[in-house]
Order: structure tokens, then C-alpha cells, then sequence
């Protein structure tokens, strides 16, 4: 028997030029050819949580309380968090180790249950007008945002941090099961644009600048 | 054809070349030639025939607004070439035409007119009886403009696109750029649709003076400047307008040019408040032959010249009813045009300064005349001009007839907002009274003509339109209300809708060859209302979209005496205002299903089928019912992969009141490291959902639903809990977990082999659940279940780990040989256990007892607290109820019925839910839903199949479960 592998949903055919095993997963680092466009870049391996309580002021995530607004954010230290409705939050890693889940029955995890997907690089928001209805190039919009609802008829989650370094970026999540679908998805759409699968760490340096 | 290749109008680039072939021949184009106008520059008179009586038809509007011009373009049927751009390599076709446009061998349709009245296809050849079929048949093969081939697969790339605007302008004229301008002033977001490739509207082709200096031209290219610089206006051109819905929600259909991604792109717009600005048509002049080639409206006359460079005809007779008429006449006198004479049906009111420069020019210029009839064959060699009482005749001999009978608004767009539309005798329009909320107007759709009041207008609507999206621009819409109060206001329009004619072959619709006879026909036999005149004639209903008859059809109505309606209603407009292709609809099309986490070892191995959301694996084997697998489960271990099973999380202090609230069984008696099964049912009692529930740890429970009900668990807890104020919270973890169904006598030799844990029947007794590793890596939970009625196991296990896991216990299984299973097996196994799929075994008024089900409802819980229980109560003693039954057949004895089947005696009385030939009893068994008086063992069973031509099957009530009943096998 081989090492155990986990895998991801998704499937870039692109070529993985740099990879890194971690706690089971072979995350790509960087593919062949990705260039420094537009990106997409796969991070479902990044650990989620699910934070459900009647009263949530009590958390304190990555030294943040829960923001007290319904699709408000807050980014920090590589963790963003985000209050989806009264009783419910989500927190998501996106840098750096992930903690261990607290021995709170409020959390769960919910890695393995959605894809997450970003989207970096110029004309992200002309990709996202062309799957979903969602107003994501509103001028008024305060980033980190979180806005629920419906891209390529599908229910998502897509967290808004607008300029990170030198780059615009969104995350998508959804039901892992879309998980390819959705990717080819976004490729599709982004094609006009040369849209390019990127390795993580196209990502995780937006961190660093 | 030669070009007008001076004009500073033109949107043609000559340089710029690309060929379209027709009728054999490579024709030249010009970059900015649509198929019509480069047709029309290659000598190209007659675009196709028409529908009914196949006359020949030419270029009319240049807007598409008639089907004269629908063509196939590379097989696509009915594409309106006077919108469409020639792209290279186009091949386009002449539609409904037997030989050539010129020469249709069905020309001579046109003389059997007089056999095709008003609504003959009501009454003609009705009788005797036998004939319709027959006729019917014929009409249909004959009516119908363009035809698609069976097999034809519409290639290019359809895009689609769903932004979001504060306001949206429909126009792109001056009233519509005025409007943009003056919303993003206010500092909001603009969208501005205009369906023709540039901005402009009827300022882009003129060269007559605008009042605030320079030329109109020069204005609409000044404005389109400035729409461009502004950061916060979106232009979307060539972009048709096709409906506006609830909350102004706004879609159009853009086509591509040559540097666009996109062949044809679906928008779908939301935007804060709407402003059209759609300007007017022409309303048609009715005379005789009025739409035989070489007639056209005044802009497509116009606009051929100064657009596209291209002189309509060598000798040009207009008949006009507006100074836009006059204007035409004498620019293209001015571009060395022929124009032999213009008749105008107005007496008097007409610009001054035109009619003299007209007679400046020797151009014969007849007030109160109009044209009375087209002539000549195929085309236009000859008009005859009257006066409007039909008193006096003239007669020119021409190649192009400018007629245009007046003005009529664009209101698709307000018509599909909701709005009224009332007739304005001053202009003769049907002006909007009384718009939607968050729904503007301005420009020449309010009846203006002059240049400045039609900008001021524009402007005014875009503010008010501000005003509606939140931006207190007060001062400036009192400043725009005074100035327009202080320019001109609308006009007087013409009232003219036909000149002095009978109407035998006077064409109010164009595309559905309905004429002014065929109007009086339908009134004569009392169809009175223009509504019903549509309907009746089809005048108005071909895809024009009522571009032509759109008004003048309920003028004219309302202008005959035997009309009670002397008050003109415009018909019904209705979304889409254009016809687009269903693949524009479409768009990009993306299929999104869900793939479990070992789809791709699956796919590689079985026969995938799409079910619901997700694709799974129906079948492995070939061998016939998924014999095999069926037989390896029974005798040895099998696999299937059962991920798409609903998985949930609930916990709080109130966990146990949620499920005891939606779950028909006692809820408060989950015992740890045990499995509860469980049903759910709604108000009815009927059986909604089943699974299995277990405890985690104290009021934190993790439970699983059917397949079909995982995407509606959450909402079904919180809809029967919403007046509850209980401290409960649900996790969907579908996706979350894979699951491995590990089945057969020899599966737990298999788990003993890699799970880190006391597998043993006592260690792990059946419903037993239990969490362990295998391999020492992957955690697992696993539960002891028998679905399929034998030794089982389920791991439910995280996604990432999935496919490693399959591989372990596949590699561990190889020395039993341990295969695949799919669907197709394990629907026949736990069909032979007597285990019902809820949709298989139930329907809507299948409660949990007809199903045998009745234990999993704890009658000593409150009924009013658990969903279904009242209900529950109410029918167990109810007779009349289908119930479940297990049968075998008889008669064949080799065969099972299909499902679905009614089971019959002289009435029906049940039906077959899943029926399957079961090698492991070696006969065809199945489940019915019966009435009670059919259910005592033994009862013969009468079938009735799909196709059996009365021959009826049977077969006879047997106990169930079929297999093992007393459930050793899943105890082993």
C-alpha cells in the first residue's frame, strides 16, 4: 500500500511544478506555466470551521471577536472570519498553520465539506458578473465582505477581500460534490482572460506583502 | 454597388473587408456591413418570400422590426440580417423559397390568396371530417418561416452576463445618453443598452443643424464622447432590450463583433430604477403592395445612405407624413440621389424652410397626397400616388418608395415594466400615463421631436431616476422640469393609417401576410377588439414581435365605423421584445452535478448515471440485472459507494426536542454506541424521509437522510421549530463525509484485516456504531446497518480520505475477491429484504403504516408535538388505503412487471413500485401498493403492462421480507 493520500475535488490539468505534503494532502505550490495573470488557486485543503451559538460574542477566533454584523468579515493573522446570520459564523485559515479545533462543542469542522476556491489577479469581478448575480463590483463595498447566495446556479459562500497586496482577490466556496464542476466553471468563464490554475502559494504570499 | 465613401456619418469600414456567400457567390463586405446591407450593396433585392401567400420581400427597416429579412445564417434559421454583422465565411440562405428569392416556385400562392381569408385555418377543410388530418398536415409543412435541420447543432460561443447598475437606460439615443450622463453626474452606477452597434439613436445618420449648433450627427458623437469618459456608465451596444421584470430586473441579447469573445451574449440586468429612452419607429404607410421590395421606410432609406454609403435605388418617390420625411428626401437629393417626387400627407404644418428647399431642388412635392399602390414584378418599377381622398392619381416611375405613415413610440420596454399607455390625440401616439415605480421615460418615446426638449428630457428622466436610487439631486430636476417646460413640446402627429384602398393585398403584418381585407373579414365576423383581431388574423404574433402592426393595427380598428372601441388600445406586448435564440437562453450552459469523492474509480470501473444532483455508478457488471454483483454480495463482500447519503450534525440543549419534534419515533432514547432508525413524516403522516441517528455526546447527535432529502433537512427542522425559541444547531455535513458500504458475509474478514479495533459480532453487534481508525490513519465511523440484508457495514469517512480507504478495503478484499456494487444490485438486494426507498415504495398518500412501517412511530408521544403523528392516529384504522405488499409472479413465472404497473381488476386498484427477476430465489419478485382488500396472502394479482394489449399479467400476494426474514444474515 502506497501513503495514504487525501484528495482534493478538484482536478486542474495543468502541470504541478512544486508540491508539498501536508497532514495528507499534496498541495500544490505552484504548476507549470501559471504566470502571474489571473488566478485560480485551489485551498479546499485549508482548514473551515462551523461556529453555531445562541450567543456568539463569546468567541474570540485568531484574536478577533465574531463580527456582530450578518456578512461582515474580519481578516487577520491568515484567518478570516465571518458572521453569516444571527446564531452562525464561519471561520476559515487561509495562511499558515491551522490551529487545533478548540474542545468547543460549538465549532465543527467543516474542511472536507465545500470546496474553496480563489480567484486572484485583475479582472476577478469580470469573471464572478459572468457566474452570478451577486453585486460584487458595488463602489461602495467595504472589504472583507461575505456574500451568500447562488454562482453557476449554485449556492455558494464567496468572501470578498478586495486588494490584497497587489492583487484583487475572492474566495468561492461551495458544496464539495460541485467541486470540479465549479472549477471548470470558473475557467470557463475566465478563459477570455486567460484564467490560469495557480499553486497555493500565489496565494498564501498576498500574506507577506 | 458603388459607396458613398466621403460622408462623415458612415460606420462602414470599406478597407476592412470580409466575404459572405450567398447563393453560391463570395459577396464582399464591409467591416460594419450587417448581412442585410452587405447583400443590399451586392445588388440584392429580394431577402426571401413570405409566409403565407410567398410574396417576394426586401429590405424594410434596417431594425429588424419585420421578418422580410430573416434568413438562415450557417443553418440557423430566421436570424434577422439587418442586425446580425457579416463576419467572414458566413453562408447565408433565402428562407421559405422553393428554387430561388427570385424565383420561388410558390409564387403563385400569392394568386390563391382569396382561398386563405381571416382565420381559415378555423374553418376551411373542416369538413368532411376525414380531410382535416390530411390538410392539416399540409398547412404545417407549408406554414412556417425557416426550417432547422433535425440534427443541427448551433455552434459559437453564447456568454452570458448578470451586472448590476444603480440605473439602467434603455437607448442610446440623445434622450437615453442624456439620461446615463446625468445618473452617473449624481454619482451612480449606469448601464446603457443600445440594440444598434453604436451610440447615437436618430441624431448618429442626420446632417441637419442641432438648435444648439453644429449638426446632429456631431451632437450624438459629442455625447457618445462623453458617455464613454464617464468612469461609472457601462455601454453595452448592439445589445437588444427583451423584457423587464419584477424589481427591474432587465434582459437583453448583445451580439458580438469581430473583436468580442462572445457570438451572442444573454445580459441580465438588476438595477435600481430603469429609464427608457427607446425612442419611435416608423409606423408603416398602408397602401396596396406596401411591402413589395423596393419599399422601405424613410430610416432605412436614410440610414442606408449615411450609415452605410449605400443609395437606396436610382429613382426614389417618398410618401411621408413627418418633416423627417422631407429631411431624408433632401439629403439624399443632397448626396446626388434621384428623387422623383414626395407626396406628404399633411396638408399643412410642415417645416417651411423644408418645403422650400424642396422646391429649390425641382422636387415634385404634392401636400395631401400619398401613396395608393406599389407595382412592378419582382420588384418595385412604378408608384401610384393619390390624394388622400382618392379623388386624384399620379403615377412615377421609381426603383425605391420611402413611405412612412408617421411616428409610433417604442414602448416594449414600458410595456414589460407594466406600465399604462394611453392614446394622445395631439401626436398620435400611445403615450405612457402611468409608470411603474422606479420607471422613466424620456426623449421621442414622450413625443418629442425637437433635438434640445428631447435632451432635456433624457436628462430629466435620468435625475428623477436618481432621485429614485437615493441621491437628493432635487434642485437639479426642478432645473431640467423648467427648462424643458420652456422648449417645445410634442407634436402634432399623422393620423393617416391607409390611403384610399380596398386592402386586397394592403399588409398591415407583414410577417403573417395578414392584410386590411383580412382585418375587415375578422371584424366582419365580430371580431371587434384589436386583441381579438390578432388572434384571429395573426397579425402581430411573427417574429417582429408586432414591430409593424404593433400600432397601427388598433388605429385602424378603432378608426372603422363597425368597431364599438372608438378609444385605440395598443395590443399586449410581451417579453422577449426581440426573438432570441434559445441558445442565447442558454448561454454558457454549464452542467453542475455533484461527483462523489471516488468518482473518477467509479466512472473508470462502472456505468455512471445522473440521479437528481449527483452522478453515481448504476451498474459494474454486464451480466444481465447486475446478476453478479447481486451474487457476490449474497455469497461474498461487495462494495458500493454511498456518499450521497444526507449527513447532519445537530446538538445544543434543545437537540432532543428538534428531533423528537420532526422524528415519528422517541427521539430520547438513543443509547451510546447504538444506532437508531428512524422515519420522518410531514402533516400527513406520510413518509418523508429515513435514516439513522446516533449520539455523540451529550445533546450532540450526527444523523443521516435519504438522498433525495438532504438539501431540504435543515429547512424542514427549522420550518417545524420557527415558533419554538429552542437552543438547537444543524451542520450539514453531506459532503463533508464519503461512504463506504461494505457488504456481504465475508465483510467483516475484510475489516478485520485493516480496522484498528475489536471488530467481532459481539465487539460490534448489528446496529451497533462505533468510531475507529484504519490503517492507523483514517478515522472512521462506522455502522452496522443491513440495508441490503446482509453482514454490512457503513463507513462514513472524511471526503480527502475517501478514495484512500476504498483502495485499502479493496485491496484488503482481494483475496475474497471483493467487487464493486452499484445501484442497479443493491436496489434488487434490499427489494428481497422487503426494505423500501422512499419515491420507490411510497407516495404522496403513503403513510408509515400502509408501509408496515408502523414501529417507528412512538404512539406515546405527544401527537401535537411530533409532525404526522395526528395524523398517524387518524388512518390506522382507515380502510380504503393503499398498503405495501410483496407478491411473486405466476403468470409468466420467468418475468417480473415492469414497474410502475397498475394492478387492475375492472377498476385499478394498485400499482407495481419495484419488480425484479431475484436470482438468489430463482423467481421474479416485487412490491406493490395494493388496496387493503387485496392484501391477505395468496390474492392473485391482475397486471396491467405499458403495451400488453389487454393480455394480462399475474402474480400472488406472498409474505415479505422475501429474503432471510427472520434476519440472520445481517446478524452474523
Amino acid at each position: 500500500m502506497n501513503m495514504l493520500q487525501r484528495q482534493s475535488p478538484v482536478r486542474f490539468s495543468a502541470r504541478p511544478v512544486k508540491t508539498e505534503v501536508r497532514d495528507g494532502w499534496t498541495v500544490v505550490l505552484e504548476y507549470a506555466a501559471q504566470g502571474d495573470g489571473l488566478h485560480l488557486i485551489d485551498l479546499s485543503h485549508r482548514a473551515k470551521w462551523d461556529l453555531q451559538d445562541g450567543d456568539l460574542s463569546r468567541f474570540d477566533i485568531a484574536g478577533t471577536p465574531i463580527p456582530s454584523a450578518p456578512n461582515t468579515c474580519t481578516l487577520k493573522n491568515g484567518t478570516a472570519v465571518c458572521r453569516r446570520n444571527r446564531t452562525q459564523a464561519l471561520i476559515w485559515h487561509l495562511a499558515g498553520d491551522p490551529p487545533e479545533l478548540p474542545e468547543d462543542p460549538a465549532l465543527t469542522d467543516v474542511t472536507e465539506a465545500s470546496l474553496l476556491a480563489a480567484l486572484t489577479g485583475p479582472n476577478i469581478y469580470d469573471v464572478m458578473e459572468k457566474i452570478c448575480s451577486l453585486d460584487l463590483k458595488d463602489p461602495a463595498k467595504t472589504t472583507p465582505r461575505l456574500i451568500q447566495g447562488p454562482a453557476l446556479h449554485v449556492p455558494c459562500l464567496i468572501m470578498d477581500l478586495g486588494r490584497m497586496g497587489d492583487r484583487d482577490v475572492v474566495l468561492i466556496a461551495c458544496s464539495r460534490g460541485y467541486g470540479r464542476d465549479m472549477t471548470e466553471g470558473l475557467l470557463h468563464a475566465g478563459a477570455e482572460w486567460n484564467m490560469a490554475p495557480a499553486g497555493e502559494t500565489a496565494f498564501t504570499r498576498l500574506f507577506d506583502i | 454597388m458603388n459607396r458613398l465613401t466621403h460622408l462623415p456619418t458612415l460606420r462602414i469600414r470599406p478597407e476592412s473587408r470580409r466575404d459572405i456567400h450567398y447563393r453560391g457567390k463570395a459577396h464582399p463586405a464591409a467591416a460594419g456591413d450587417t448581412i442585410a446591407t452587405a447583400l443590399y450593396a451586392n445588388g440584392v433585392r429580394i431577402f426571401g418570400r413570405s409566409l403565407k401567400y410567398h410574396r417576394p420581400r426586401g429590405l424594410y427597416s434596417l431594425d429588424g422590426e419585420c421578418s422580410n429579412t430573416t434568413m438562415s445564417v450557417d443553418g440557423v434559421p430566421n436570424v434577422r440580417t439587418e442586425t446580425v454583422p457579416a463576419k467572414a465565411g458566413m453562408t447565408v440562405k433565402a428562407q421559405n423559397v422553393v428554387g430561388s428569392a427570385e424565383r420561388d416556385l410558390l409564387g403563385f400562392m400569392d394568386a390563391l390568396s382569396f382561398a386563405m381569408p381571416a382565420g381559415f385555418y378555423y374553418k376551411t377543410l373542416h369538413k368532411p371530417a376525414p380531410v382535416w388530418p390530411l390538410a392539416i398536415n399540409r398547412i404545417r409543412k407549408q406554414a412556417g418561416l425557416g426550417a432547422i435541420a433535425p440534427g443541427f447543432k448551433i455552434t459559437g460561443v453564447f456568454d452570458e452576463l448578470y451586472p448590476r447598475a444603480d440605473v439602467c437606460v434603455v437607448g442610446g439615443g440623445p434622450a437615453g445618453m442624456c439620461a446615463a450622463l446625468a445618473s452617473a453626474e449624481a454619482g451612480l452606477r449606469v448601464i446603457l443598452l443600445e440594440a444598434r452597434p453604436w451610440l447615437g439613436g436618430f441624431f448618429d445618420y442626420r446632417a441637419a443643424a442641432h438648435p444648439g449648433g453644429g449638426l446632429l450627427y456631431e451632437r450624438a458623437r459629442e455625447l457618445a464622447d462623453q458617455v464613454e469618459k464617464a468612469p461609472t456608465i457601462r455601454v453595452f451596444t448592439s445589445a437588444a432590450m427583451t423584457g423587464a421584470y419584477h424589481d427591474n430586473l432587465i434582459t437583453a441579447v448583445q451580439q458580438g463583433g469581430d473583436d468580442d469573445p462572445f457570438d451572442s451574449r444573454y445580459l441580465q440586468i438588476r438595477a435600481g430604477a430603469m429609464v427608457a429612452a427607446t425612442g419611435c419607429i416608423e409606423r408603416p404607410l398602408l397602401f396596396e403592395n406596401n411591402e413589395k421590395p423596393g419599399v422601405m421606410q424613410v430610416g432605412c432609406a436614410h440610414r442606408l445612405a449615411r450609415t452605410w454609403g449605400l443609395m437606396p435605388g436610382e429613382k426614389i418617390a417618398f410618401s411621408v407624413g413627418h418633416d423627417l420625411g422631407l429631411e431624408a428626401a433632401l439629403d439624399l437629393a443632397e448626396l446626388g440621389g434621384r428623387v422623383v417626387c414626395v407626396a406628404d400627407i399633411r396638408e399643412d404644418g410642415q417645416d417651411p424652410a423644408l418645403a422650400a428647399a424642396l422646391a429649390d431642388r425641382r422636387i415634385p412635392y404634392l401636400k395631401g397626397w400619398v401613396a395608393a399602390e406599389a407595382q412592378g414584378r419582382p420588384t418595385l418599377k412604378r408608384a401610384i400616388f393619390s390624394t388622400i381622398t382618392g379623388t386624384v392619381q399620379k403615377e412615377f416611375s421609381c426603383d425605391v418608395l420611402v413611405a412612412s405613415a408617421g411616428f409610433t413610440p417604442v414602448t416594449g420596454p414600458l410595456d414589460t415594466a407594466g406600465a399604462r399607455l394611453a392614446y394622445d390625440n395631439h401626436t398620435g401616439f400611445f403615450l405612457p400615463t402611468d409608470l411603474p415605480p422606479k420607471t422613466h421615460a424620456g426623449g421621442r418615446i414622450m413625443g418629442l421631436q425637437d433635438p434640445l426638449s428631447i435632451e432635456t428630457s433624457g436628462r430629466l428622466a435620468g435625475l428623477r431616476a436618481a432621485v429614485d436610487c437615493g441621491k437628493r439631486v432635487d434642485d437639479a430636476v426642478r432645473e431640467s422640469e423648467t427648462a424643458l417646460a420652456s422648449q417645445p413640446g410634442p407634436e402634432r402627429g399623422s393620423k393617416l393609417v391607409t390611403a384610399p384602398v380596398k386592402g386586397k393585398k394592403t399588409f398591415i403584418c407583414f410577417d403573417e401576410d395578414a392584410t386590411l381585407k383580412n382585418v375587415r373579414q375578422a371584424m366582419a365576423q365580430g371580431f371587434d377588439v384589436p386583441e381579438l383581431i390578432k388572434r384571429f388574423t395573426a397579425a402581430g404574433t411573427g417574429p417582429g414581435q408586432g414591430g409593424i402592426p404593433g400600432h397601427n393595427l388598433p388605429l385602424f380598428v378603432a378608426q372603422t365605423t363597425a368597431s364599438p372601441d372608438k378609444h385605440p388600445r395598443p395590443t399586449t406586448v410581451r417579453a422577449p421584445l426581440v426573438p432570441p435564440l434559445m441558445a442565447e437562453y442558454a448561454g454558457t450552459n454549464h452542467d453542475m452535478s455533484k461527483r462523489t469523492p471516488v468518482h473518477d474509480s467509479q466512472a473508470a470501473a462502472g456505468k455512471m448515471e445522473r440521479i437528481a444532483v449527483w452522478n453515481r455508478a448504476r451498474v459494474f457488471s454486464k451480466s444481465k440485472g447486475a446478476r453478479a454483483e447481486i451474487e457476490n454480495v449474497r455469497t461474498n463482500v461487495g462494495m458500493l459507494d454511498a456518499s450521497t447519503l444526507g449527513k447532519f450534525r445537530i446538538f445544543g440543549p434543545d437537540a432532543v426536542k428538534a428531533l423528537q419534534r420532526v422524528y415519528a419515533g422517541d427521539m430520547t432514547k438513543i443509547p451510546s454506541n447504538r444506532m437508531k432508525y428512524a422515519a420522518m413524516c410531514n402533516d400527513d403522516g406520510c413518509l418523508l424521509d429515513d435514516g439513522v441517528i446516533v449520539k455523540q455526546g451529550e445533546n450532540d447527535f450526527y444523523f443521516t437522510a435519504s438522498t433525495g432529502r438532504a438539501g431540504q433537512t435543515v429547512e424542514w427542522f427549522r420550518f417545524h421549530t420557527k415558533y419554538e425559541n429552542w437552543d438547537f444547531h444543524l451542520v450539514n455535513l453531506t459532503d463533508a463525509y464519503g461512504v463506504i458500504n461494505l457488504a456481504g458475509p465475508n465483510a467483516r474478514k475484510v475489516l478485520e484485516k485493516v480496522a484498528d479495533a475489536d471488530v467481532s459480532n459481539d465487539a460490534f453487534p448489528f446496529m451497533g456504531y462505533r468510531e475507529f481508525t484504519v490503517n492507523k490513519t483514517i478515522l472512521v465511523r462506522a455502522m452496522r446497518l443491513g440495508f441490503v440484508g446482509e453482514l454490512s457495514y457503513e463507513f462514513h469517512v472524511p471526503s480527502s480520505w475517501m478514495q484512500a480507504l476504498w483502495d485499502i478495503l479493496a485491496e484488503a478484499g482481494a483475496e475474497f475477491g471483493i467487487q464493486n456494487f452499484g445501484l442497479e444490485a443493491q436496489n434488487t438486494l434490499r427489494m428481497e429484504k422487503g426494505h423500501v426507498i422512499i419515491g420507490s415504495e411510497s407516495e404522496q398518500r403513503t403513510n408509515l403504516l400502509d408501509l408496515g412501517l408502523g414501529f417507528l412511530w412512538d404512539r406515546n408521544k405527544p401527537e401535537a408535538k411530533t409532525v404526522g403523528a395526528v395524523a398517524l392516529r387518524q388512518t390506522e384504522d382507515q380502510k380504503g388505503r393503499l398498503k405495501l405488499v410483496g407478491f411473486k409472479m405466476t403468470e409468466p413465472a420467468d418475468r417480473p412487471p415492469k414497474d410502475g404497473s397498475p394492478i387492475v381488476d375492472d377498476r385499478i386498484r394498485g400499482y407495481v413500485c419495484t419488480a425484479r427477476y431475484s436470482h438468489t430465489l430463482d423467481m421474479p419478485v416485487g412490491m406493490a401498493l395494493v388496496e387493503d382488500e387485496l392484501t391477505p396472502e395468496g390474492t392473485r394479482l391482475a397486471i396491467f403492462e405499458d403495451g400488453c394489449e389487454g393480455n394480462l399479467i399475474h402474480g400472488e400476494i406472498v409474505p415479505m421480507p422475501f429474503y432471510d426474514p427472520d434476519g440472520k444474515r445481517m446478524r452474523m
